[in-house]
This record gives structure tokens, sequence and C-alpha cells, in this order.
């Protein structure tokens, strides 16, 4: 029986306005934009599924496309050809497929808002400075229609507690907090709504290394714990080593090597894994 | 020969019969149109109003218009009521909730200028009422209208200050972003600390500004049976709650929505405690005694209406 929760098929994003030459100029072995037109091939031709409670890592060189995938499959960036599949499993069953590409944008976000949680690499496109921490946990939660203050402050307390961050610090002020709590509070927040994927772009990229390193244990430990199934995009084989079971390499737009993690780290067959696993080590 | 030829072609354009159908004060005559602005304006005012009726709780820009009093000074209401006036109707304009402020005043100088359609303070007589800051005390009825000046046309921008993003927001029905708002006023001040422009959902669907009425006057849009037309001027948008449309201001279960109004205090004049109160300080005689607060009715025609009812009531009694 298939297991799969996300099944994406020949998705492509290009930016520009695309000639007969893009197909054959560009590629994973020359250059993403075509010297013809100067389309930029962002996607091309991505296939991958994402099995329940799985960890797959995108891996890649700046401008890989990496960052698109994850907007794309995030529905905060249109496609320009290709399917997102997205199929509800439960206990007894799977639902009928649904193509996330094909919905309008109200049950977009709304799809965004339910089943989905990003963490972003940057704390800012993920936290609304304006309000408090615990304001930002519960923008997901009055999302879902929780109208009750206190059942509110008790569900984001809970969650700052399961992400290490001091409840006691609710109401206070994100500008007062370091950037690995800031990464905690994105992370509480794309919780607070139980979402069936979690996406993390870039999670510590600009921390230091102990704080890395605890951002690290607290995914792993959620995976863990609550079965999450994680898309996690990283320029970094050392968070990809510990965090995913699968990966799937990156170079110009184009997927050039995908298996388990353990296999592409090891036994890297294509010569660009090759260069990132020997930079790596 | 040419200037035959000019005086006939005059002839054919210029209207041999210039009377108006109704009648109209001699200045106006001269120098404007009736209801001061030009009828293709009118027109589409009005056209952006039916837009409005139709999606209640709605923002619709228009082509706001230049106007004799600043932006800022009821230019939206303004229009709002200039593109519906007909010489049939009886108009009745108020600030504050009070028909002789400054701004009220002047607004019917310039109406009155304009159209020389009656006026009123009776709000049951009125068939069109502009107004800011209130709703009148007595029950308005289906047939007529209240005009509604608005400062501040959108509600998310206290959240969102980019207007494409708020419009964003509309079309996908996000509010979340203004409910952490209410959240943190909770959280920060107790209750919810907002006194005027308290946001409501109009029909489930929209996420609609109330305008500066007070928190007293937000159950009165509800299930109405007037129409509510609401223009921004400065903003350049209308908007309307059409009759029997439900709205619903924005609360928590364990804080459900309240207004400012309590029964232990009583208006100074009319004696009235069920009606929206304002307080002035009213100075002492003399030096060594002290001056208190007196509360009075904010809606002065309501009010006086009470007291002649009160004074009709004690000479009947005593006759």
């Amino acid at each position: 029986m298939e297991t799969w929760l996300l099944k994406v098929q020949h998705l492509s994003k290009r930016y520009g306005s695309r000639c007969s030459y893009c197909s054959t100029l560009t590629g994973p072995e020359q250059k993403n934009r075509c010297p013809v037109c100067g389309t930029v091939t962002a996607c091309a031709d991505i296939h991958f599924a994402l099995n329940q409670g799985e960890v797959l890592g995108i891996v890649g060189e700046s401008g890989s496309g990496k960052s698109t995938l994850m907007q794309i499959v995030n529905l905060a960036l249109p496609a320009d050809s290709g399917e997102v599949f997205y199929r509800e499993i439960h206990e007894y069953g799977s639902a009928a497929p649904i193509d996330l590409l094909t919905l309008d944008k109200y049950a977009a976000r709304s799809f965004r808002n339910e089943r989905l949680g990003i963490v972003h690499q940057r704390p800012e496109l993920g936290v609304n400075m304006h309000f408090s921490v615990g304001g930002n946990v519960a923008e997901k939660l009055l999302l879902a229609n929780w109208r009750h203050v206190g059942r509110i402050r008790e569900r984001t307390a809970e969650l700052m507690r399961l992400t290490e961050l001091p409840p006691e610090r609710i109401d206070d002020d994100p500008h007062t907090f370091s950037g690995g709590m800031l990464q905690r509070v994105q992370i509480a927040k794309a919780l607070a709504s139980n979402p069936a994927i979690l996406l993390l772009d870039e999670v510590t990229s600009g921390l230091d290394l102990s704080v890395q390193a605890c951002v690290l244990d607290l995914i792993k430990r959620l995976q863990w714990e609550l079965k999450m199934t994680m898309l996690l995009v990283s320029h970094d084989l050392g968070v990809i080593k510990q965090l995913a079971s699968r990966t799937m390499v990156m170079k110009n737009g184009w997927v050039v090597e995908s298996g388990l993690t353990d296999q592409i780290l090891q036994d890297p067959q294509h010569p660009y894994t090759q260069l990132l696993v020997s930079s790596a080590l | 020969m040419i200037n035959n030829l000019v005086q006939d072609l005059l002839d054919e354009f210029m209207p041999q019969n210039t009377t108006p159908s109704h009648e109209y004060p001699q200045e106006s005559e001269t120098l404007y149109n009736f209801a001061f602005i030009d009828e293709d304006a009118k027109r589409e005012v009005r056209r952006k109003l039916l837009k409005a009726v139709a999606l209640p709780g709605h923002l619709v820009p228009f082509a706001s218009r230049d106007l004799p009093i600043a932006r800022g000074w009821g230019t939206g209401g303004l229009q709002v009521t200039m593109a519906l006036v007909e010489p049939h109707d009886v108009l009745k304009v108020i600030d504050q909730g009070d028909d002789e402020s400054v701004n009220a005043v002047n607004l019917r100088r310039l109406i009155h200028k304009t159209t020389g359609i009656p006026f009123t303070t009776d709000t049951l007589a009125a068939t069109v009422i502009q107004t800011r800051h209130r709703i009148p005390e007595e029950r308005l009825h289906a047939h007529q209208i209240l005009v509604l000046q608005v400062p501040m046309a959108d509600p998310l921008r206290w959240v969102e200050p980019h207007i494409e993003r708020a419009t964003e927001m509309h079309a996908e029905a996000d509010y979340s972003r203004m409910w952490v708002y209410m959240y943190e006023s909770v959280v920060r001040a107790g209750d919810m600390d907002v006194a005027s422009q308290y946001p409501v959902m109009v029909e489930g669907r929209y996420m609609m500004d109330t305008t500066p009425i007070p928190r007293y006057d937000v159950a009165r849009l509800h299930m109405a049976e007037t129409l509510y037309l609401f223009g921004a001027g400065r903003e350049k948008r209308v908007y309307a709650i059409p009759p029997y449309t439900k709205v619903i201001p924005l609360q928590f279960e364990d804080y459900p929505f309240t207004t400012e109004h309590n029964a232990a205090y009583a208006c100074a004049i009319c004696g009235a405690n069920d009606t929206y109160l304002t307080s002035t300080f009213h100075e002492a005689p003399s030096p060594s005694a002290r001056g208190r607060w007196l509360r009075t009715c904010s809606d002065t025609s309501y009010c006086r209406k009470r007291l002649k009812e009160k004074e009709h009531l004690l000479t009947t009694g005593a006759s």
C-alpha cells in the first residue's frame, strides 16, 4: 500500500519568457539561465514523494531552487507546471488525493493555515515583531477559530514548554528574544495547528554552533515524539545528516540525485554530490 | 449672417425652458447644480453604493470629488448624502449626536444652499440622516437612510499598513491578525480596549470598521430595519449595511463584547439612564466651590423630545 502524504510530479518553475532553446541550453550540467532569452530555471521537472512521519532533506548550493520548491509546496508561489498531490491518511485508509496547485486562493490559504507549518530562515518572516510572543503563537490558533482567551493561553504556554521556551515570557516582545529563541517561537507557531507537514527552510542558518545544536535537538525530539512529517531544506549536509532519512540533491533547479541519506553521504554517485560531500568533510 | 448662425446654434442647444421642476433658492439656481456635485458624479456614487449594498461590509472604491470643505471633515458622507437626496427628502445632520455642533451646522448650510431641501432635528421625521460619531437613540425605520462619515475605512489598517496586502486579506477573509490584535488588547488591558471604531463581522464574511461610533451604538447595526451607508471621502471608499444584516462584533467566549453603558448614570437634563451619555465639567460659580461633572444625553434632539414629553405629562397631569 502506498503511504505517501505528499507527492510532487513534473513540477517546474521558470522566471522569464522562455524560448525553444531553454530545454537544451539549461540543465544540471549547464547554467540555470538560458543564454538566448535569459529565462531562469528555478525548478525543473521535480519528482518526489513524502511519506507520513518521514523527514525528507533537500540539499544544494545557493540558487539551486530549494527555497523556490519549498515556497511552491507552501502554496506561497505558483508553479508553471506539474502537480503537488496531498492525501489525508487516516487510521482506516487514505482519502482521495487533491492537487494543491489547483486550489483557489481562498482554499489554498486555509489549507496552508490548517495543514502546513513553516519555519523560515529569517525569523522576521515568520514572527510578527509588532505582537507579543504569545500573540504570534496564538495567531495560528485564532485562525483555527479558537475563541477562548484562557484556552488559547494554556495551549500557547504548552507549545512554549514543548519548544523549550520559558512560558512566563509569553507576553514579552519578540525583540527581546535571541535568534535561536525566535526560531523556537517559529516552531511553536508552526506546531500550533497540528500541521500534517512541517516545512523547515534553513532553520539553523545564521545561528551559532551551540544554538544550532539545540534547535536541531529540538526538531529531532519533536519528530520522534510527534512523528511529524517534515520537508527540510538546507545547504548544510551536517543538518541533513542529523535529521533527514532521505535526501534529494538539487543543482541549477534540477534534482541530480536522491536516495537514503546514509547512502548519499557515504556513496555519492553524481559528481556534484561528491563535491558537496567532500567539501563538507 | 454669422451672428444669426451662432444664435441659431445656441438656440438649438440651449434649453428654452430654464424653470426648474421644483423650487430652489435663488442662489442655487445661479451658482450650483442641485446638490452641488454634477449629475455624472452623483450617478457614479449611486452605482458604487448599489455595489456596496450588494456586498455588505465590502469596501468599494469610488472617485471621491473635491468639495468646498476639507477632506476629513465629512466629505465622504456628504457625497453620499448629495448623491441620494431628492427635493422631497427631509434631512437631519448631526455631529457627536448634536444637531447644533459646528460641523453639523456647516454641512447643513452647504446642503441647504445647494438643494433647498427641508431640514429637521427630529430623528423620526427625517428621511436621510447624515451623522458622525453617533447613531440616533430613536429606533430608525425602513424608509430612512443613515449616512455615516468615515475617517478610516479599513479595520485592517491597525494591523496591516499596506493597502494591497490588506485588500488581499479581505479577499481571502484572512482576519487572524485582527484577532491577534484583539487578543493582545485583552492580554495587555484586561479587556478589549477598543472604545470606538469597533471591528465587526458582517454576514460572517467581511470585517468592517464601524467608524467612530461608540461601542454603545454597535449593537444597533445588527439586523436593523434601516439602510446604513458609510462614506470615506479621504480614503475614497464607500460601504454599506443593508437592512436585516447580521453584524457581529469581534469577541471572545470568556471576554464577550460589552458596551460602556452604565444604568447608574442618568442624564442631568431629561433623567434618561438608557441613552449614551457624554460628560462635561461644569465650573463652580464661585472660586471657593468645586465644579462637577455633568452627564447629559449625547443625542440632543432626543433629550429635548423627552424633556418636552415630560413637561407635557406634568402639565396635563396637573390640569
